[in-house]
């Protein structure tokens, strides 16, 4: 069962794994509210559907101009996959889309993931894997193994961030049994830091 | 609380080691696999005991029979098993009641054909007694020390290896016995040959924990299908490579692409992927096909780690050294080093003026075996140089035997990784030979020859770090 957004973001802000500002949205009038004079992104969130791009139920770059018709339609298409909850987030600055994630392995216990993100993830699938929990030397090897390495790390300025992160998240796997599986994706990796645009936690 | 590990009788000493040896299914018929097993130990030069043990036979071939392995009384170390399958738990039943130290059931005809209630008879016998028991449906082992071979493949037909430092684990038999057959024709020799079939009692868990504490065995490499007890792999995975070196190669490569069900990581993460992020976190040396695992196995049976990761190259082929120089330009570990002014001075004063001195070191086409020596020694107390890699293309009209001799004598000297790239036909793999018996690795390809340093070196980062 997939973890309600709010308490996945919770269980990340407890590692100091920080995700982009997002709220529940339940009128259009709370849509404007949040959006205020910035960029936001309107998001349908349902168990029947994974794949939230592919199924046309994320509307980017939306300001107050547009949000009346982009919330109209992002309704209109959640039709299909009801029950379904509305949440809007800040629009995050541009940079490398990563993927971060962990499973659990049957046989060997719990994995975490690094690869290129959003939709080249399927495309490349240029990723990596470590058991948990991983150590400084593994944090790295992991980023070393990419291919995209120097896209992703920005040449290397963001390797040690990269690090940081992946340790964290190598920690919060261990710790919380009851994750079965993690998907940050997309992470959008800018040359100063990190925004966690979307979270899966299937507990 | 008191609990007996799993894994505390399940030594395999015995098995590698015996004193003695029964072999149960012995025949008189040249094609009965127990014909085989009887024939290698008695023309292997195996200097223990043998017993033959054949319930419908006083005599083989002049040699004792026994009807039951409990006629034998006396102390037996190793049982190979060679019977058809419903009759092997009352066999095994007869070992442990001989006291018999280790068994190896080579018979097929259990899990791997669905009879997998046949089997766990057969392993609760061997765990009541406490015997460690290998496959069933396998080759067995093989040890040229102590000349256990317990291979139901004729001499003629699969050539045993010679005496050396590398331990070979294969799950499949048919893997097995093709790499030994390859194995047989490199300069490196072995130290055991281990096929574990079903893995029904003693499993890949156990081979390696014995192979980790041999001194015999210098590298240990594996082909496997699948592993048995995760946790318990993991555990000895992260002790075994700080021991000694262990290459793999992992069947089940390929897999389904990802299901639109699962998730992202979850569709990524396949069993292939789990595997392969196990054994590179640990530090096993991952080969991906045959050839690979060869090339791996010859180089961390022969040299030491390299101190970091600059190459110098010296060629008799100028077109070769490029393609040696390319190969390291492509490799994400390794370097071109460039040689000292010391070094590089000292080397314009000996070399003809033809010769440029630069990396490459391009020695030209008619180097002789003095030109090879004074660069190598020159360059072997060269500090920014780290391995060297002689390319000897015996083509050319100052190679020959001579030239190998004298790479065999200068490898004693230095105490840096040195290999030889020698590509040809016939004359050029005569002096592959002679190379490799003096304890030289010869490549036959750029690519391989800086692969293979490049899983040296990558070992010895895992291990300083």
């Amino acid at each position: 069962m997939q973890l309600d957004y709010f308490k996945a973001k919770k269980i990340l802000d407890e590692y100091g794994i920080k995700s982009i500002e997002s709220s529940y949205i339940n009128s259009l009038k709370e849509a404007k509210d949040f959006c205020g004079k910035d960029r936001i992104v309107l998001k349908a969130i349902s168990d029947k559907a994974i794949h939230k791009s592919k199924a046309g139920l994320v509307m980017l770059d939306v300001n107050q101009d547009s949000i009346e018709s982009s919330y109209k339609e992002l309704l209109k298409r959640a039709e299909k996959v009801k029950p379904y909850k509305i949440i809007a987030q800040k629009m995050s600055d541009k940079g490398i889309e990563i993927i971060l994630g962990g499973r659990t392995d049957q046989q060997f216990g719990r994995f975490i993931l690094l690869g290129l993100g959003g939709i080249y993830v399927e495309a490349f699938k240029d990723f990596a894997l470590r058991l948990c929990p991983i150590d400084k030397f593994d944090a790295n090897e992991m980023i070393d193994q990419l291919r995209s390495k120097n896209v992703i790390t920005y040449k290397g300025k963001s390797t040690e961030m990269l690090i940081t992160l992946l340790m964290k998240i190598s920690k919060l796997l261990l710790e919380h049994e009851e994750v079965k599986e993690l998907d940050l994706n997309p992470v959008i990796i800018t040359e100063n830091g990190y925004e966690i645009v979307d979270i899966r936690m299937i507990v | 609380m008191f609990m007996k590990s799993n894994n505390e009788f399940k030594n395999l000493e015995p098995m590698f080691k015996p004193k003695s040896v029964a072999i149960i299914g012995a025949s008189r018929d040249p094609d009965k696999v127990g014909n085989i097993i009887m024939q290698n130990y008695i023309n292997g030069g195996y200097s223990g005991d043998l017993y033959l043990v054949n319930k419908n036979a006083d005599e083989i071939n002049g040699m004792k029979s026994y009807k039951s392995i409990l006629d034998v009384k006396k102390g037996v170390d190793l049982a190979v098993v060679a019977i058809p399958a419903k009759f092997v738990p009352q066999a095994i039943e007869e070992c442990g009641k001989a006291k018999v130290k280790s068994i190896v059931v080579v018979s097929g005809g259990f899990a791997e054909v669905g009879e997998v209630e046949l089997q766990n008879k057969m392993v609760e016998i061997a765990d009541k007694y406490k015997i460690p028991l290998l496959g069933p449906n396998c080759l067995g082992v093989m040890d040229p020390r102590s000349r256990i071979d317990t291979l139901f493949l004729p001499t003629y037909k699969l050539s045993r290896a010679s005496v050396g430092s590398v331990s070979f684990v294969a799950q499949s038999g048919a893997v097995g016995s093709t790499i030994l057959d390859l194995i047989s024709g490199e300069g490196f020799g072995l130290s055991k040959f281990i096929s574990y079939g079903n893995a029904a009692q003693v499993d890949e868990v156990d081979i390696l924990n014995y192979l980790m504490h041999d001194k015999e065995t210098k590298v240990i490499v594996m082909y496997i299908e699948g592993i048995k007890r995760g946790k318990e792999f993991v555990e000895l995975a992260k002790k075994i490579t700080k021991i000694k070196p262990v290459v793999v190669l992992k069947a089940g490569r390929t897999e389904a692409g990802a299901s639109a069900a699962k998730s992202h990581t979850a569709s990524l993460a396949g069993s292939y992927k789990t595997h392969e992020a196990i054994f590179r976190q640990f530090g096993f040396t991952i080969a991906s096909d045959l050839s690979e695992l060869l090339y791996y196995a010859k180089i961390f049976a022969s040299e030491p780690m390299p101190k970091g990761p600059n190459i110098a190259i010296i060629t008799d082929g100028g077109g070769t050294g490029v393609l040696t120089a390319d190969a390291i330009g492509s490799s994400k570990s390794m370097k071109l080093g460039t040689f000292s002014d010391d070094i590089s001075k000292k080397l314009r004063k000996i070399m003809p003026v033809l010769v440029n001195i630069r990396n490459p070191l391009d020695l030209a086409g008619d180097a002789d075996s003095k030109r090879y020596s004074d660069a190598i020694t020159l360059l072997k107390d060269d500090e920014s140089i780290d391995i060297i890699v002689v390319i000897a293309l015996f083509q050319t009209p100052g190679a020959d035997s001579r030239l190998a001799a004298e790479l065999i004598r200068i490898k004693q000297l230095i105490s840096k990784p040195m290999i030889v790239i020698s590509i040809g036909s016939q004359y050029t793999e005569m002096h592959k030979i002679m190379m490799e018996s003096g304890g030289l690795p010869v490549y036959d390809s750029p690519a391989s020859a800086i692969e293979s340093l490049s899983a040296l070196y990558d070992y010895h980062r895992y291990l300083k770090h």
